[in-house]
């Protein structure tokens, strides 16, 4: 008898433990799900490139995979740096995000995680691999762009192209090659494999090649045009939208390493609607994102096995941010930005 | 003894009302400076506290010095305000060339197509000024430019003759670009003037050319002066061009530091960097309303229409007809045609190319087609409301001030119009930016973060000094014996100001309400500062398509607002001519 008590116990035991144990697996998902139907919406915020159309495309997806019907607010970024800085204001100011989720590039994170205006959550309880979660738990990789010198195909003859970085210095290049705004480009570098000192030296080189400065989008159409004949930088989003139109606009692709800033999404602190930004951010890191996030920004993630960033990562020296650099990149983004004439 | 009676008692009701008439008026000065004063001086203030604070607007954080030791303590800003001195000076100059002989041509001479040359001048303004830019960077660029390729070709030249990246090709994009707007602003001084000035002139034997420099000018002077500080001010701030034709080439100016400090390509804004070299322009703003306001005292020098023998009449060209149109069309062309002709070229095109088989191969409506999917409907209702309630609430605030300033003996009048030009001071970024500061820290009181309103607002403050400056050159222009006469007969300073102030000065007040109305549509530098998704308008839509490279996109939609312009102007055109002139134009 007692014997059989002890079988029924045991039994007992180990249905309330697998119990115990499917409740904690599910529960914070679950909690999610039924927190998300009660808020009903949810305001995004990502790059121009993905357009109205694929916000919904992502809405559909969102809503299918969780069985939702969450409504989606897109806005698009006009200018991320000052979204980013109207985030903070925001909060400075006591008051909540317009936005629950923003999509932005690794460097905003960096600048709201250093005021700590994220809503940590273990998203790998959700399923998020922990190499794609950045910032202490509070934003995921969605994608990566990546960013190298350019070239207008129908203008600079193959021979030309320039093979590795030095070679931009060269002085038949003088007064020939752009520079975009995006300085951070080299900071990267910098606090990554080139290390500051070596870094500034080429920026203030570069600087001597007097080259001619614009904001990225300018930069295309004066490659398009041929008033510059290589780009110092540019990223692979421009170079996607060219493409598009049958601009004949390259990289060098033979230069290492490849910079990739990456987008980055994440739950903004006090956001309106929390349990569907979580979820949705979780969302944001799964397998069907990336066709999607490919077919209307041009870019995949270089972390998911397959994708089009993964392959081109492939044999490369890719250089990441990390989250302890976001001080760093800062401040040098700044000085280059100096150093090139872009600023005072 | 009754009638002496009633002669002392009309006397001394007369001295009464006169009595009550002046203290009514003193405190309608006084509510309406205070009105003003809390208008314009709270955004101000916040602008002041930004420079001497760091971190952003909301944050606690202690006052310092500090911005401005790292502005002024630096020696390459002292460059950078030489620039933006040459470039300001050089802008108001290529400005002044074109748009004073185009105000007497089209407002004081007989010269044909007055109609369409005023609809075209009109939509040129329209155009935004970016896309020029493009226009003349495809004409004018050292390596790229069609006018240098061919001169080259022509001549056999080794180097390009025209280089657009200098001082001199900024100023020369940006003053081309200022003249519908000083057009404007000095049409109805022009319009008003008495001919029998230059007909006494011509009974002399004088010439035209000679009447215009001798006669024209000198009586003009006030409104020129005032056309020259407003534009002096608005090219130190405007950065569209700094941007676009100077930072290629390194050449830094005052507004694209202030634009880069404020909107940097990674990190975050430093407002208090952006405050500190705002501060600069404030500094001169102040003096340039110090020196106008001297300008003002002096206008009863200028004074032109008299209650004798006003009778606006056109002056012959004859012989010189056709110079004159072709001066007008020569500024039309670099204005609106080409400008245009590249924009519909590039709205047409997969991407902006340079004319060649392939590219006329390639042609396409996608992009118009897509319009609609990729602007919606809120960016032009917001528009919309933009263009009417601005230049409404900017006129209202305008005629009232210069009413006062000009009209009354208010003891402190001239400091109301110093007040209503400090808006022209402070740069439209910085003025946004405080506006956003208060909504955001203040939002209890001041619940217009987000709204259209907000922008309206804020364009509201900013285009005051503009109202005010017309405003002021057109009450300068009407004597007081006609207002005197008025008063004599009985009628109120309401009255007054209703029956003959407001009829004499319509026209100058319709010519800014449409000014302002377009300005406000074109404007993008507060409307970005003040932008969220619930308050979207066609201008930051624009500015966005144009940071994203989208350049055949953004062709399309202006394109089609242009067309749309055009439609609108005319017919408004067409329904004004049979009600009264704008500006005597047509």
């Amino acid at each position: 008898m007692t014997r059989y008590k002890s079988l029924i116990f045991v039994l007992i035991a180990a249905v309330v433990g697998a119990a115990w144990c499917g409740f904690a697996k599910a529960g914070p998902l679950d909690d999610l799900i039924a927190g998300a139907k009660k808020e009903g919406m949810i305001e995004f915020y990502g790059p121009s490139t993905l357009g109205p159309e694929g916000a919904q495309a992502l809405s559909v997806g969102f809503n299918k995979k969780y069985g939702q019907n969450i409504k989606l607010g897109f806005t698009p970024s006009g200018n991320m740096t000052r979204d980013t800085a109207k985030v903070i204001g925001l909060s400075a100011s006591g008051q909540p995000p317009e936005w629950d989720i923003m999509v932005v590039t690794d460097a905003h994170h960096g600048s709201l995680w250093l005021r700590k205006l994220h809503k940590s959550f273990d998203y790998t309880q959700l399923g998020v691999a922990r190499e794609r979660i950045e910032y202490d738990n509070g934003a995921v990789s969605v994608a990566n762009q990546f960013a190298l010198p350019a070239y207008n195909k129908k203008i600079l003859p193959a021979k030309d192209v320039p093979k590795k970085w030095e070679d931009l210095l060269d002085a038949k290049w003088k007064g020939k090659l752009g520079v975009i705004n995006s300085t951070h480009h080299f900071a990267r570098l910098a606090a990554g494999p080139w290390g500051e000192e070596k870094t500034t030296a080429f920026v203030r080189k570069l600087a001597e090649q007097k080259p001619i400065l614009s904001r990225a989008g300018e930069m295309t159409q004066r490659l398009i045009l041929g008033e510059v004949l290589i780009s110092a930088t540019l990223q692979d989003s421009q170079l996607h939208e060219a493409a598009e139109t049958g601009a004949p606009l390259a990289f060098a692709d033979a230069i290492q390493p490849v910079v990739s800033p990456e987008y980055n999404v994440g739950v903004l602190k006090g956001a309106p609607h929390p349990n569907v930004g979580t979820l949705f951010t979780a969302f944001m890191a799964s397998a069907e994102v990336q066709p999607i996030w490919k077919k209307y920004t041009g870019h995949t993630s270089a972390h998911v096995p397959g994708t089009d960033a993964y392959k081109f990562a492939q044999g490369k020296q890719v250089v990441y941010m990390k989250q302890d650099q976001a001080k760093l990149i800062d401040k040098l983004t700044r000085d280059y930005g100096k150093i090139l004439g872009f600023d005072n | 003894m009754k009638s002496e009676t009633r002669a002392v008692a009309t006397s001394f009701g007369g001295e009464g009302l006169a009595y009550i008439g002046r203290q009514g008026t003193s405190l309608f000065a006084v509510g309406l400076a205070a009105f003003l004063l809390i208008l314009i001086g709270v955004p101000v203030a916040m602008v002041v506290l930004m420079s001497l604070r760091t971190g952003f607007p909301g944050e606690t954080v202690p006052y310092t010095l500090e911005n401005f030791s790292e502005v002024y303590l630096n020696p390459g800003t002292y460059q950078i305000l030489l620039n933006t001195l040459f470039f300001a000076v050089a802008t108001v100059g290529v400005a002044l060339v074109f748009t004073v002989p185009l105000v007497w041509i089209l407002m004081r001479t007989d010269i044909p197509f007055k109609k369409t040359i005023y609809v075209l001048l009109t939509i040129g303004i329209l155009i935004p000024v970016f896309l020029r830019t493009i226009a003349w960077i495809l004409l004018l660029s050292p390596r790229i430019g069609l006018i240098n390729k061919w001169l080259q070709s022509l001549f056999t030249l080794d180097t390009p003759p025209f280089n657009l990246y200098s001082l001199a090709g900024m100023a020369f994009v940006q003053g081309v670009s200022f003249v519908p707007g000083a057009f404007f602003m000095l049409a109805a001084a022009y319009r008003s003037m008495d001919p029998s000035l230059e007909e006494a002139a011509y009974t002399a034997g004088v010439g035209k050319l000679r009447t215009f420099l001798k006669i024209n000018i000198p009586i003009t002077w006030p409104a020129i002066a005032a056309v020259m500080v407003y534009l002096f001010m608005t090219a130190l701030a405007v950065f569209e061009v700094p941007a676009i034709i100077g930072l290629p080439a390194r050449i830094l100016v005052l507004s694209s530091l202030i634009y880069n400090s404020t909107t940097p390509s990674t990190g975050l804004p430093n407002y208090g960097i952006a405050g500190a070299y705002g501060a600069i322009m404030l500094v001169l703003g102040l003096v340039f309303a110090y020196l106008y306001v001297r300008l003002v005292k002096q206008g009863k020098k200028y004074t032109v229409i008299t209650g004798r023998g006003y009778r606006p009449r056109e002056i012959a060209l004859g012989q010189w007809k056709w110079p004159a149109l072709a001066f007008v069309f020569f500024y039309l062309a670099i204005e609106v045609l080409i400008p245009f002709l590249v924009l519909l070229w590039a709205s047409v095109l997969p991407y902006l190319q340079l004319p060649s088989q392939s590219a006329f191969s390639s042609i396409t409506l996608k992009h118009y087609v897509d319009i609609p999917l990729r602007v919606g409907a809120r960016p032009f209702i917001n528009t919309f409301i933009l263009m009417f309630a601005v230049p409404t609430l900017t006129m209202i605030l305008s005629v009232l001030v210069s009413w006062v300033v000009i009209r009354t003996q208010v003891s402190f009048r001239g400091w109301l119009d110093t007040l209503a030009f400090v808006p022209h001071a402070v740069p439209g970024i910085l003025m946004a930016v405080g506006l956003a500061y208060l909504g955001l820290a203040y939002r209890d009181y001041f619940p217009l973060y987000g709204t259209v309103l907000i922008i309206v607002l804020a364009h509201t403050i900013n285009w005051i000094a503009y109202g005010t400056r017309t405003t002021n050159s057109v009450m300068i222009q009407v004597h007081r014996e006609l207002e005197e006469a008025g008063r004599v007969a009985g009628a109120s300073t309401a009255k007054v100001l209703r029956k003959i102030v407001l009829p004499l000065i319509a026209a100058g007040v319709l010519n800014s309400w449409i000014w302002i109305g377009l300005l406000s549509y074109r404007e993008v530098t507060m409307a970005l500062t003040l932008y969220t998704r619930h308050n979207v308008v066609v201008s930051t839509v624009v500015w966005q398509f144009w940071g994203s490279g989208w350049v055949p996109e953004v062709s399309a939609l202006g394109v089609i607002l242009i067309l749309f312009a055009a439609i609108v102007v005319s017919t408004v055109r067409v329904l004004l001519s049979r009600v009264g002139e704008i500006g005597g134009a047509s």
